[in-house]
């Protein structure tokens, strides 16, 4: 509940700072402007990263897509409406900036082969280069091979099930929420994420991912 | 319960059912009767939850704070960059002219038409004049014309002598008479004979 509140309370935040941003670039105060919207940029940065990463599968491409969309965001904002929160109008702006690099990347990949074969000549998934933080070598291993199994079996799913399995469980989002960050209905929100868990346990249980500890989720539907 | 359920899972949960009881989080009433239903609702919690965890560590452990800060400073730039107006570099009269002479000069499309009628009335109002100022007067007969080209001999003076008149010089009196100072109005005036003949 009181999360709940917090969440509130974070999108009254946003929707004001938002106004204030829209206000300032009106009267022409642009430094004033930049320094709220700075506000904006460091509260959803990594909220935005988190999505754009897991929809484009790229840490690059990611990047440059958050950047983006805070740069549009911003010089867009004179269109920002109080009765939307800021948050489901920037991820829109987000998701449609990702959706237009996969389609350019897939018009990329007709012509150029991905290097993913490093110098031995073995093949690699590009999880492999992420960096880590592990507390022993072996956790650090399991981990590791736990994760590459994730990015390849999200990578198997068709584009629309990764988003919407992406912002309903990595980021929370509850069906009603995801339709108005995606723009599909609400019933077609639950069929994809549906389909998308039932996709992923198929692979990752087939993979070897087993369960490990449980927490929130468990306590919500199992007591 | 769905009728599905009942009739194909031995009265357990699908699941779909479990799915949508655990992100919704609306428990059914099932759970607290089925512990197989429960364990299945537990273990997929489980598993959701671990893959939530190991989706939010695999995006930080690529997107280190520092990384995000340096993110922060890059779309701050450039929305510095934004809110600057382009600077407009005026390029020298000079150029400018050189240009236009490269390309050509535009010029009103009405005025092209202008021109020509202009340059046709003035062709023929020219074309007229110089046709009149150039109109020959009568051209002169043969035989006048030879007259007056034929070399004159030396002036002879007659004597005047008291007696009957001589009408021989009516006949041809230039040949007979001429006076030097009226030469030139002798040659200007047509000849007696010859404005006879031509009567």
């Amino acid at each position: 509940m009181s999360g709940d509140a917090a969440a509130l309370n974070g999108r009254e935040a946003d929707t004001r700072a938002a106004v204030e941003v829209k206000a300032l670039q009106a009267a022409g105060e642009l430094a004033g402007a930049r320094e709220r919207f700075a506000e904006l940029v460091a509260r959803h940065q990594r909220r935005a990263l988190r999505i754009a990463f897991h929809y484009v599968r790229d840490s690059a491409d990611a990047d440059e897509a958050v950047q983006d969309a805070f740069v549009k965001a911003y010089s867009h904002i004179g269109t920002f409406r109080e009765d939307l929160p800021f948050e489901v109008w920037f991820t829109r702006i987000l998701i449609n900036g990702c959706l237009d690099r996969l389609k350019a990347r897939k018009r990329r990949e007709k012509w150029i082969v991905p290097t993913t074969v490093d110098a031995s000549g073995i093949e690699r998934n590009p999880a492999d280069y992420l960096p880590s933080r592990g507390p022993s070598p072996e956790e650090h291993v399991l981990r590791q091979e736990r994760r590459q199994q994730l990015h390849a079996a999200l990578g198997q799913l068709p584009e629309r099930q990764r988003l919407v399995f992406a912002l309903s469980h990595f980021e929370g989002r509850s069906s009603r929420e995801v339709s108005q960050l995606t723009g599909l209905n609400e019933s077609t929100v639950r069929v994809h994420l549906f389909r998308a868990i039932r996709r992923l346990r198929g692979l990752l249980v087939k993979g070897g991912a087993k369960p490990g500890v449980g927490s929130r989720r468990v306590s919500r539907a199992a007591h | 319960m769905r009728l599905i359920d009942t009739v194909f899972r031995q009265g357990h949960l699908s699941e779909r059912a479990l799915v949508d009881a655990i992100v919704l989080g609306q428990r059914p009433q099932h759970l607290d009767r089925c512990d197989i239903c429960a364990e299945r609702a537990v273990g997929l919690a489980r598993w959701m939850d671990e893959l939530q965890s190991d989706a939010a560590g695999m995006a930080d452990d690529v997107f280190s704070p520092e990384r995000l800060q340096a993110q922060q400073q890059q779309v701050m730039r450039r929305l510095e960059q934004l809110d600057q107006p382009a600077r407009v570099i005026a390029f020298p009269a000079a150029s400018r002219s050189e240009a236009n002479g490269a390309t050509g000069r535009r010029v009103a499309v009405s005025w092209v038409g202008v021109a020509a009628a202009a340059g046709l009335v003035i062709g023929v109002i020219s074309g007229q004049v110089s046709a009149r100022l150039t109109q020959q007067p009568p051209a002169p007969s043969v035989a006048a014309a030879t007259t007056i080209v034929t070399p004159t001999p030396e002036p002879v003076f007659a004597e005047v002598t008291p007696g009957p008149v001589d009408t021989s010089i009516l006949d041809n009196p230039y040949e007979t008479l001429e006076v030097p100072s009226l030469a030139a109005l002798n040659y200007m005036t047509p000849r007696v004979t010859q404005t006879a003949l031509k009567k």
